[in-house]
């Protein structure tokens, strides 16, 4: 995925600790041989090279990919999109057989925007099964899942900066069992608007917080497709990069638990940053949310 | 399909196809759209378009026409569970068994994966209650330790069933050897995983580069190497950590050995067996030649000696008496650094190739000698790509030549890339033979000469000095 990946341990023997990480590692490696699309025999370059018609088998990682992009796409009305061109619509996931049929030609689809938050939501499941339930991880920090704190804290601490100036911080957060994910542009970047096919302008960057939805053991961590917060979190900011904030405001507040600061083109400062939060979260429901 | 799916349910959230709005309806934002729930996603929700269109959907190995093959995974480690990944991608199969003494974990998760795939597998912990129960099984892909590949495969080739079993062969000759009886005697299919012999780009540069167009003209040098960074050593989660007994029972004597026995004596052959194995085997292949002769060394130069038994680095000659006459090759494998990964170079008198296994470095390069014939014939076909950099030979007024920096030579790439994970080809030749439609690319015998070449070499880093080989030292 072309980033770095980190896993932070709390009250771990080091050894132990550095085994896991090891196994992560090893995680990831083989989720991005799946879903880069930069890899020439990953499931993803498969798919996009299907012509009107064909179909592409693909693993569990790829299908329930496809399956939280679609829905985020859905949810936003196709502001999140990982086949600009021609849409993700263009695809047909048939979830039974793992299989994936292109219902036009020159499908070009495009993890960027999700697989990092799937790799942290796997890695953080494996660390669970590790017993290392005291952990951090992220994914280029631009994806991150808090597990349970260090002992004696509530929550890991985390920063939101500005993206022009990350020494500038406009909050700090104290998570646990959530998920939190960035989106921004860099000095030259630009963030296409799939609706439209232009540049979005107007943001600089979005953030969105997402509780996990139950801790390991539980019925909810064996559901598939899986609840994976950092993935649709990850999905969610590209999407709050340009969806008006009546939108985001009615999405957080049907939304128990959601939460995202957006920060506006040519805010001076924190008091720029706005905060969208909608119920408190019930973690009871989790798998309602 | 939108129209499929907003049909007589015009409110219903999107299944197979988003909410029937055009592109303005769109950018109204978000009120059309209604509430799902932000983890509301299902694999059910995708199904809607095929609902009555595809009943067979449901069912993995039901492609058309295709014969059914039963098979089982003895060994679900991570190279069974990257076959896995491959034979799932293959149609026409279906799992039925899948034996591991890791019970607790890997079997386990193989198992679970497997059942999300729509297959049913029996897990065993003793393949020999695998073989008594499931009668109906075709074919067993082997990936377990290399010191259980002859037991497991002797038996499989016994009870019928036609066997793929990873490399290497065994990490004894002897092992290797029976094996290749046990086929002759059962008369069963048994591929040997050097799955580089099915990849589309090797056979492709063997085939067409080397035996037709004889691109490199007389192979005399080959190069090659697998560097690996620094690896930790494997672990498993306490809970799931297997108990003494059986880990004796099974030749392991602690959960450490389980996890890392390719390091160890007896078990496995180390990073230059490991890795090493499948790069020699091209060398053979290639140079059409098995070695005469081997020098190595080894050293156990960075990893603790108590756990890591075999050599972290080696470095080998090899050389070759082919037909068109005698050759060296160089391999080297270390484990402390990744420096230009894995690449095996053939140089010949009249062009070089560059390749790998890997679809991202070194997938396949050519360069011309600027005395060899024009490749223009090859180009023209497609055997290769058109050089990148095309020298044009200015003709400058005046003057017998422009004297300028020299232009490198042309390079060339192999057009043929892989679309499946690494592994499914050799996999596919296999269930293709075991249908009658093809013949194995890597058989008892073949991984059995790449068996002498390798193993070889560790006896060549203790001996200190060349061994030769006897060519009858290859035929079993």
């Amino acid at each position: 995925m072309n980033t770095v990946f980190e896993v932070h341990v709390a009250g771990a023997d080091p050894r132990y600790a550095a085994e896991a990480a090891q196994a992560a590692f090893a995680l990831v490696d083989r989720l991005e041989g799946e879903l880069s699309r930069f890899r020439h025999n990953s499931d993803i370059t498969r798919i996009n090279h299907l012509t009107a018609g064909q179909e592409a088998r693909v693993g569990e990682a790829a299908l329930e990919c496809l399956v939280i992009a679609r829905h985020v796409y859905d949810l936003t009305a196709g502001a999140f999109d990982i086949a600009i061109g021609t849409g993700l619509p263009s695809l047909e996931i048939d979830a039974d057989a793992f299989a994936v049929r292109a219902t036009t030609d020159g499908v070009r689809i495009d993890l960027g925007g999700i697989g990092k938050g799937y790799a942290v939501d796997l890695v953080a499941e494996l660390l669970e099964e590790w017993e290392l339930e005291q952990a951090f991880v992220h994914g280029g920090f631009s994806s991150a899942v808090a597990l349970e704190p260090p002992s004696g804290q509530d929550g890991w601490p985390l920063t939101l900066s500005d993206p022009r100036d990350h020494s500038r911080v406009f909050s700090r957060l104290s998570m646990r069992q959530t998920a939190l994910s960035a989106s921004g542009v860099r000095k030259g970047d630009h963030i296409v608007d799939p609706r439209t096919g232009a540049p979005v302008s107007g943001r600089l960057a979005a953030w969105v917080a997402l509780p996990r939805p139950a801790g390991s053991g539980s019925a909810a961590s064996e559901a598939r497709p899986r609840l994976a917060p950092g993935a649709v979190a990850d999905a969610l900011t590209t999407a709050f990069m340009m969806l008006p904030l009546d939108d985001i405001e009615a999405l957080c507040a049907r939304s128990p638990g959601l939460e995202a600061w957006i920060l506006a083109d040519g805010a001076s400062g924190v008091a720029d940053l706005i905060h969208l939060t909608g119920a408190a979260p019930d973690r009871a429901a989790g798998d309602s949310v | 399909m939108a129209d499929e799916n907003t049909k007589g349910k015009p409110k219903t959230p999107v299944a197979g196809g988003p909410p029937k709005l055009d592109r303005r309806d769109l950018l109204m934002g978000l009120s059309t759209v209604p509430a799902l729930g932000l983890f509301g996603y299902a694999w059910s929700r995708q199904q809607a378009h095929r609902a009555g269109v595809e009943a067979a959907a449901a069912a993995p190995a039901a492609a058309a026409g295709v014969q059914e093959i039963n098979v089982a995974l003895l060994g679900a480690g991570a190279q069974g569970q990257v076959l896995m990944e491959a034979m799932l991608r293959i149609p026409g199969l279906r799992f039925r068994a899948v034996c591991d003494i890791w019970s607790e974990y890997n079997q386990k998760r193989v198992v679970n994966t497997l059942k999300r795939f729509k297959h049913e597998p029996n897990a065993y912990e003793d393949y020999r209650e695998m073989l008594d129960k499931e009668k109906q099984l075709d074919a067993v892909v082997i990936a377990t330790p290399d010191f259980w590949h002859a037991e497991h495969t002797i038996a499989c080739l016994k009870a019928g069933k036609h066997v793929y079993c990873e490399k290497e062969m065994s990490n004894t000759l002897e092992g290797a050897r029976s094996m290749v009886m046990a086929q002759r005697e059962t008369g069963k299919l048994l591929q040997i995983g050097h799955q580089r012999r099915s990849n589309p780009r090797y056979l492709h540069a063997y085939n067409k580069l080397l035996q037709e167009a004889k691109l490199l003209g007389r192979i005399v040098t080959v190069n090659g190497q697998w560097n690996r960074g620094v690896t930790q050593d494997l672990g498993a989660p306490d809970r799931y950590v297997i108990p003494a007994d059986r880990l004796k029972q099974y030749g392991f004597k602690d959960m450490a050995q389980f996890r890392n026995w390719r390091w160890y004596k007896g078990k496995g052959g180390g990073p230059i067996v490991d890795l090493g194995s499948h790069q020699i085997d091209i060398y053979t292949w290639f140079l059409g030649a098995n070695p005469s002769g081997v020098m190595a060394t080894g050293g156990r130069l960075y990893y603790p000696p108590e756990t890591h038994e075999w050599y972290d680095t080696v470095m080998v000659v090899f050389d070759y008496q082919t037909a068109a006459g005698p050759a060296q090759a160089y391999y080297q494998t270390q484990t402390t650094n990744g420096s230009n990964g894995y690449f095996e170079t053939f140089m010949g008198d009249q062009g070089t190739l560059l390749i790998s296994e890997s679809e991202v470095n070194y997938p396949g390069q050519l360069y011309r000698d600027p005395n060899a014939p024009a490749w223009d014939e090859w180009i023209n076909k497609g055997y290769i790509s058109a050089p990148k950099e095309v020298v044009v030979k200015e003709k400058v007024e005046g003057a017998v030549a422009d004297v300028r920096e020299s232009a490198p030579p042309d390079q060339h790439s192999v057009p043929i890339s892989l679309r499946d994970p690494y592994h499914q080809p050799h996999l596919q030749n296999f269930f293709d033979s075991v249908r009658g439609k093809a013949k194995l690319n890597c058989p008892a015998e073949v991984g059995y000469e790449s068996a002498v070449s390798v193993l070889k070499v560790n006896e060549a880093i203790e001996a200190k000095s060349r061994l030769a080989f006897k060519p009858e030292d290859f035929r079993i």
